[in-house]
């Protein structure tokens, strides 16, 4: 009996490998679409973050006359600083007004009584010139109170310093520009370096690829269906144990579905750069769960519904792109809103239980969540096993 | 007519995924349309900021969040760990502040108490520090001159309240028309989806051996079976884009009545006819009518991706861009683009840009004549 399950085994094999449409998509596919998640992707974390800023001053005598404007501008535009802010032209206000115009400037700043900001639209770049800018007026600010108050100080402690009061005034403004220039802030960045959300988009293709492999589950399994093929007629007749036969085929179809897999993990890891974390122990013990969900769902669907293949196929297809669509496949943030809103929804989804795995054992120090979703898959496998198992067993045709 | 009525048969049969490529757009288009007035105004960009406070919620500590709060939108996250971290990685929020236990007292008694922060590290993030930064530095300058608390919190605010006045040039309603921007740029993979997938299908059931066999003893002209394959499929298009439009109609409102909706609609149009185009090469160059679904999925996603239908073209690099010139989903979104800046049309601005289509059709159009 063993050779019979080798015999099945093998042909089963076979005859998924020469099936060029389901190979394309369950291997082709999935690498296809991984390419062109890396083109559009590539930039888009670098893209958010702060650039260097164009904008334009108006080079009038306020300006000219103004220490702290100089000097403030000199620095943030200073190429040798690492914190360089702002590319900063300085040209009369006619050149200021074209270069906005033409969009090559954010805005532009005018030294009147007070400063002015001209900008065309509302936005980030504008927002950050806006508060330099501010930054400024409000430095102005402290070092003429500070001046006031500490005048007052002095002069409320020996009154006859009122002679050379302009004197003590510059040197405390003096004092105060150095010590707001020193002035640092203690903030602490704690935050991890493993913030990369587009990463979710991997994991989404990766888990979309597993529960594809439920397509060739699918047809490894109808060729052993009386209601499908002549092969199953023939097959039903024989006097052979139809659970080693379909276990054959299934075991079959799982392997073609892990060379799939790997071969996506492989182009993903070397090509495309995608970072699953150090722990491949846990990242193979995810993907066997995943395939193996994928594959026991595709041969339950095969297994209940009494329809052709298109529509089953149909049917596995669709139900993994829902899947995917909830876990963040179309919009990294639709699987953050469904966690946050109805979690339940992507606890009973198995495309969001893979994607959740990668995503715990990329970001998360603790495995809790990891073995939560690991155990998920497994239990889904279960009961499509069970379900499989049900409506498989015991069937006859008195006519078909 | 005959072939009219096939072609319709035929059409019939495709109803499901032009209703799926059709609900995409509807789905995109709708999220996309958080409801905001027409701003003409400056409305400075606010990070999302997330502050979980350890200290009393007195003194310099609620100033501190309270000037935080008012330059920013502070989001409600549950308070778990798992939560605070799903949020940040999913960008709901930008930036977190952690105010240590005692930061008031610490800080009243001189000394420099440390905030630890989390950051996304985007442009959001990096505001969010700005602001922090501000208001711990200008705090800490007053706290060596002024003692009493009340009298700091109050000069404290006094300075941060000083804004400089901001004028803007632009008063296009660029809110409104990114959001039309957003749903032509999504259009462009309906469109393209939509007319590739039927046309193929359509196509390839006219090929099919035993049929075209038929056909070519049948008594019909062969020029005339072709004018009307080719009627019919252009009719397709055509209805198929004029299904968005009046969709974009409903969706985008009156922002569709001005000079730049009717110039999306006619940049739409003219990309329809490219997608036209294309669909006729693949059609009448493939054999295959299983691999219909492939090619769909291969040319539409990846002309969508590459161009930047999906993902703002601004975001891609470089080298994708350059691919992408040989495509024409990549004049029409630059065109959408384009239009959502420009304030006044003239001639040969808008012909310069139409003819780069032109370009890219007619190319289209060689190839297919050569098969």
């Amino acid at each position: 009996m063993i050779s019979i399950f080798i015999h099945n085994f093998k042909y089963a094999l076979k005859t998924l490998f020469k099936n060029k449409m389901l190979i394309f998509w369950t291997f082709a596919f999935p690498i296809i679409l991984g390419t062109f998640f890396n083109m559009a992707f590539a930039n888009i974390e670098k893209s958010e973050k702060l650039k260097m800023i164009d904008i334009a001053i108006v080079e009038n005598e306020n300006f000219k006359n103004s220490t702290v404007w100089k000097q403030t501008f000199k620095v943030l535009s200073d190429e040798e600083n690492v914190n360089r802010l702002f590319n900063t032209k300085y040209v009369s206000k006619e050149e200021a007004e074209k270069l906005l115009k033409n969009d090559e400037i954010t805005g532009y700043v005018e030294l009147q009584k007070e400063p002015i900001v001209t900008v065309t639209n509302s936005g980030i770049n504008e927002t950050v010139l806006k508060y330099v800018i501010e930054e400024i007026i409000q430095s102005e600010e402290i070092i003429s109170n500070i001046i006031q108050i500490q005048i007052n100080e002095k002069l409320q402690e020996d009154p006859t310093q009122i002679v050379n009061i302009e004197q003590i005034g510059m040197q405390i403004y003096e004092n105060t520009i150095e010590k707001l220039q020193k002035q640092e802030a203690n903030i602490q960045d704690i935050s991890s370096n493993k913030l990369s959300y587009t990463m979710i988009e991997f994991y989404t293709l990766i888990a979309m690829t597993c529960l594809y492999g439920g397509i060739l589950g699918m047809v490894a399994v109808n060729q052993n269906l009386a209601n499908m093929s002549h092969t199953g007629k023939r097959i039903g007749v024989s006097p052979i144990s139809k659970g080693k036969l379909i276990l054959g085929s299934s075991i079959a179809s799982y392997l073609t579905q892990l060379i799939g897999v790997l071969l996506l993990f492989i182009y993903t890891i070397f090509v495309l750069k995608v970072d699953y974390g150090n722990n491949l122990m846990l990242i193979i013990l995810l993907t066997l769960a995943g395939c193996l969900a994928g594959l026991t769902m595709g041969v339950s669907i095969a297994a209940c519904i009494k329809a052709n293949d298109n529509l089953k196929t149909g049917i596995v297809i669709s139900v993994t792109m829902i899947g995917c669509f909830l876990s963040g496949m179309m919009g990294i943030t639709m699987k953050y809103m469904v966690d946050k809103n109805v979690p339940i929804i992507n606890k009973l989804n198995p495309a969001s239980m893979i994607t959740d795995g990668f995503y715990s054992l990329y970001y998360y120090d603790t495995l809790d969540r990891f073995y939560f979703n690991v155990a998920s898959l497994a239990i889904f496998a279960i009961i499509m096993l069970g379900i499989s198992i049900i409506s498989l067993r015991r069937q006859k045709y008195d006519s078909i | 007519m005959i072939v009219f009525k096939t072609f319709l048969k035929v059409l019939n049969k495709c109803k499901a995924p032009i209703i799926m490529y059709t609900v995409f757009l509807l789905f995109f288009g709708i999220f996309n349309m958080s409801t905001s007035d027409n701003i003409t105004d400056f409305t400075a960009s606010k990070p999302d900021i997330l502050i979980v406070n350890e200290d009393e919620q007195i003194g310099i500590t609620k100033n501190l969040i309270e000037y935080i709060e008012k330059n920013s939108n502070i989001k409600e996250i549950k308070s778990d760990k798992e939560s605070i971290a799903d949020a940040l990685f999913y960008r709901d929020i930008n930036y977190i502040i952690y105010i240590p236990n005692h930061f008031r007292e610490d800080f009243l008694a001189g000394k420099k108490p440390e905030v630890k922060v989390e950051s996304t590290g985007d442009y959001q993030a990096s505001l969010a520090q700005m602001m922090l930064e501000r208001y711990l530095k200008v705090a800490q300058t007053y706290s060596k001159e002024i003692k009493s608390e009340e009298e700091l919190v109050k000069q404290i605010n006094n300075t941060l309240e000083k804004q400089v006045q901001i004028e803007m040039t632009s008063k296009l309603d660029t809110d409104s028309l990114n959001k039309v921007a957003f749903y032509y740029n999504f259009a462009n993979y309906s469109i393209l989806a939509g007319c590739v997938y039927v046309i193929c299908l359509i196509l390839s059931s006219f090929k099919e051996e035993k049929i075209q066999k038929r056909t070519i003893v049948s008594s019909m002209n062969y020029h005339k079976y072709q004018k009307q394959l080719l009627i019919a499929n252009s009719l397709f298009a055509i209805i198929l884009w004029l299904l968005y439009v009046v969709i974009s109609f409903f969706l985008l409102g009156k922002v569709m009545f001005t000079a730049h909706g009717l110039i999306y609609i006619a940049n739409s149009f003219i990309f329809t006819l490219c997608a036209l185009t294309i669909a006729f090469l693949i059609g009448n160059s493939m054999k295959n009518k299983d691999a219909v679904n492939g090619i769909v999925n291969v040319v539409a996603l990846g002309s969508s991706f590459l161009c930047g239908a999906f993902v703002p073209m601004e975001m891609l690099p470089d080298f994708v861009l350059k691919i992408a010139h040989i495509l024409p989903s990549y004049w029409y979104i630059k065109t959408n683009e384009m239009l959502k800046t420009i304030e006044i049309f003239n001639r040969r601005y808008i012909t310069a840009n139409f003819s780069k289509y032109g370009n890219s059709n007619w190319l289209y159009d060689t190839i297919y004549d050569y098969f």
